[in-house]
């Protein structure tokens, strides 16, 4: 018998209302261990506000959220998230202070050893600035800084809200590197925000994807790349008719925009449909092979206002 | 205990030591020079006169030196944007806590050195006797209370707006609430004037001879009042910091 895989975070019906505005809709967002769990959604469609309840810094206005198979509530949440590292928008960090004394903080908040303070400045490349002011620190520095203040004591769960605003691409490309091993690595299940689908689609292997407070997809990253299927486009006389013969052979067909869609075929039964199509004196004006990208996909879920 | 430390650590290289020290100067330089060439009468009641002068100071300069201190404290927060990182790792409870008590021990410190001080600036000026240590402990009591209750009063402000100019404003305002109260009454129920309701010496100026006397004040009961709503603003200002700090989302 199989055992029940259990979700690090589990979202109930989590909602988030501000006023007479609805940040986040009865959201049921489901983490599995050893994911990277890609948070997708246009700016302000609720990102932020989901992580930050998660973590306990939002109080939710109805819902419940399970950290760890626990039930979270304001009694168990310090200890619950005592094997998370958090990110949440920017980095947190004391400008008087060095790289390392800032990290001596969160190590002494979070109990770890000041081997684990030279192991996180040593993965996210701090080692050498780990005396400077870190008033004195680039924004990209500043902002491994607090990955590495996330990853001290290598907790179970990292929550990192936009962990790539502010880098230059090379940076970029060094926490998606980073990100992506962190799993396997050190057993670091991830889950990461952005509104880009190209960083999600470069980093996670799950997805939720979030639109005006509603999760509005769900799944593998792999199941959401299958919907991105090429069909056939055919823009014909009488497309009632040509429907028919279609259905007739097995194929299910779409009127769209006065085009009929039918999905991929194999050249000798495309050739085959369209021979028939024409000897009912339908006029076949067009065919077409139509792609629908992650893009289009991730458009038609979240809108098309959204930013990519 | 370990984010109590953690405070203390947090504030390295802010200058906080640095800059009450500074106001503790600018109080002592005034001593030395206000203080100087004492005449008999003044030396047989330096005592009395010098917790009388000492009210009167830090009447007016405890709310600025208060307003300063919450603030040197709760701006590396700010600035730093570290409550929602630190809310992920200590209960917000925790470290409002910490934080009131971070300023308290330098409270209490600036207190004892002002005390230690000018008690000893006392024996060194020839005053008569020894201090009346009843007079003084009390006293000094007094008035830790009651710069407490302004602390937490500007710790709350200074926890809950970035922008540190509203709790100096307000600093600066109550000094000089305090020195309006001082030119009407020798009690006030508002916590600018609890340094002045918890004066324990009264004075006496004869115009003829320019001789002033001092005396220790018998307490009538609405000036009793006054001094136990100095422990009433201790109370609601830490409440109230407490609760608006651990109610706040990050």
């Amino acid at each position: 018998m199989q055992m029940a895989v259990q979700n690090l975070i589990e979202t109930h019906n989590l909602t988030k209302r501000y006023g007479k505005a609805l940040s986040v809709n009865t959201l049921n967002m489901k983490v599995p261990p050893g994911a990277v769990y890609g948070f997708l959604g246009p700016n302000g469609a609720g990102k932020s506000t989901t992580l930050k309840m998660i973590l306990g810094l939002v109080r939710p206005s109805a819902g419940a959220i399970t950290l760890f198979g626990s039930p979270m509530d304001e009694k168990n949440r310090i200890r619950l998230l005592t094997d998370t590292g958090s990110l949440i928008e920017s980095p947190s960090y004391y400008g008087h202070l060095s790289g390392e004394e800032n990290l001596h903080i969160i190590q002494t908040l979070k109990g770890c050893t000041k081997s684990d303070v030279d192991e996180v400045l040593k993965i996210v490349r701090l080692t050498d600035a780990k005396n400077k002011l870190v008033g004195h620190y680039s924004l990209g520095m500043k902002q491994r800084l607090g990955l590495a203040a996330a990853l001290l004591g290598f907790p179970k769960l990292l929550i990192l809200d936009e962990p790539t605003n502010g880098l230059d691409p090379a940076g970029i490309q060094e926490m998606r590197e980073l990100i992506c091993s962190l799993p396997s690595e050190y057993g670091i299940t991830v889950v990461v925000s952005s509104h880009l689908l190209s960083e999600i689609d470069q980093m996670a292997d799950h997805v939720g994807i979030i639109r005006r407070g509603e999760l509005v997809y769900q799944n593998t990253l792999e199941s959401l790349h299958a919907h991105a299927k090429e069909q056939l486009a055919l823009r014909v006389s009488n497309m009632t008719i040509a429907a028919d013969l279609l259905r007739q052979e097995g194929i299910e067909t779409q009127q769209e925009e006065g085009w009929l869609l039918l999905p991929m075929l194999e050249d000798a039964l495309a050739a085959k449909l369209i021979r028939n199509i024409m000897e009912q004196n339908i006029s076949l004006y067009r065919v077409e092979q139509r792609e629908t990208s992650l893009e289009d996909i991730f458009l038609t879920l979240t809108g098309k206002e959204s930013s990519l | 205990m370990k984010t109590l430390q953690l405070e203390f650590y947090k504030i390295r290289r802010r200058n906080v030591w640095l800059s009450m020290f500074a106001m503790l100067g600018i109080q002592l330089l005034w001593g030395l020079w206000a203080m100087r060439n004492p005449k008999d009468w003044e030396l047989a009641s330096g005592w009395m006169s010098l917790l009388y002068s000492l009210s009167v100071l830090d009447g007016l300069m405890m709310p600025t030196i208060m307003s300063l201190l919450a603030s040197r404290l709760a701006d590396i927060e700010h600035k730093g944007n570290t409550y929602k990182q630190l809310k992920t790792l200590r209960p917000a409870a925790c470290l409002y806590q910490a934080k009131a008590l971070c300023g308290t021990i330098i409270l209490i410190v600036l207190l004892a050195l002002q005390a230690a001080f000018f008690i000893l600036y006392g024996y060194c000026l020839g005053y008569e006797g020894n201090p009346d240590l009843h007079h003084y402990l009390l006293s000094y009591g007094l008035k830790f209370a009651s710069c407490l209750s302004l602390f937490l009063l500007q710790l709350l402000l200074s926890m809950l707006f970035a922008n540190q100019m509203i709790s100096l404003v307000i600093g600066l305002g109550g000094s000089m609430i305090a020195l309006l109260v001082m030119f009407v009454a020798h009690y006030s129920f508002l916590p600018w004037g609890g340094i002045l309701s918890s004066t324990l010496v009264g004075m006496d100026w004869d115009k003829t001879s320019r001789i002033i006397t001092y005396f220790y004040r018998e307490y009538s009961p609405i000036e009793t009042a006054a001094v136990v709503c100095i422990f009433v603003w201790v109370v609601v200002f830490y409440a109230a910091g407490h609760f608006l700090f651990t109610r706040r989302e990050a």
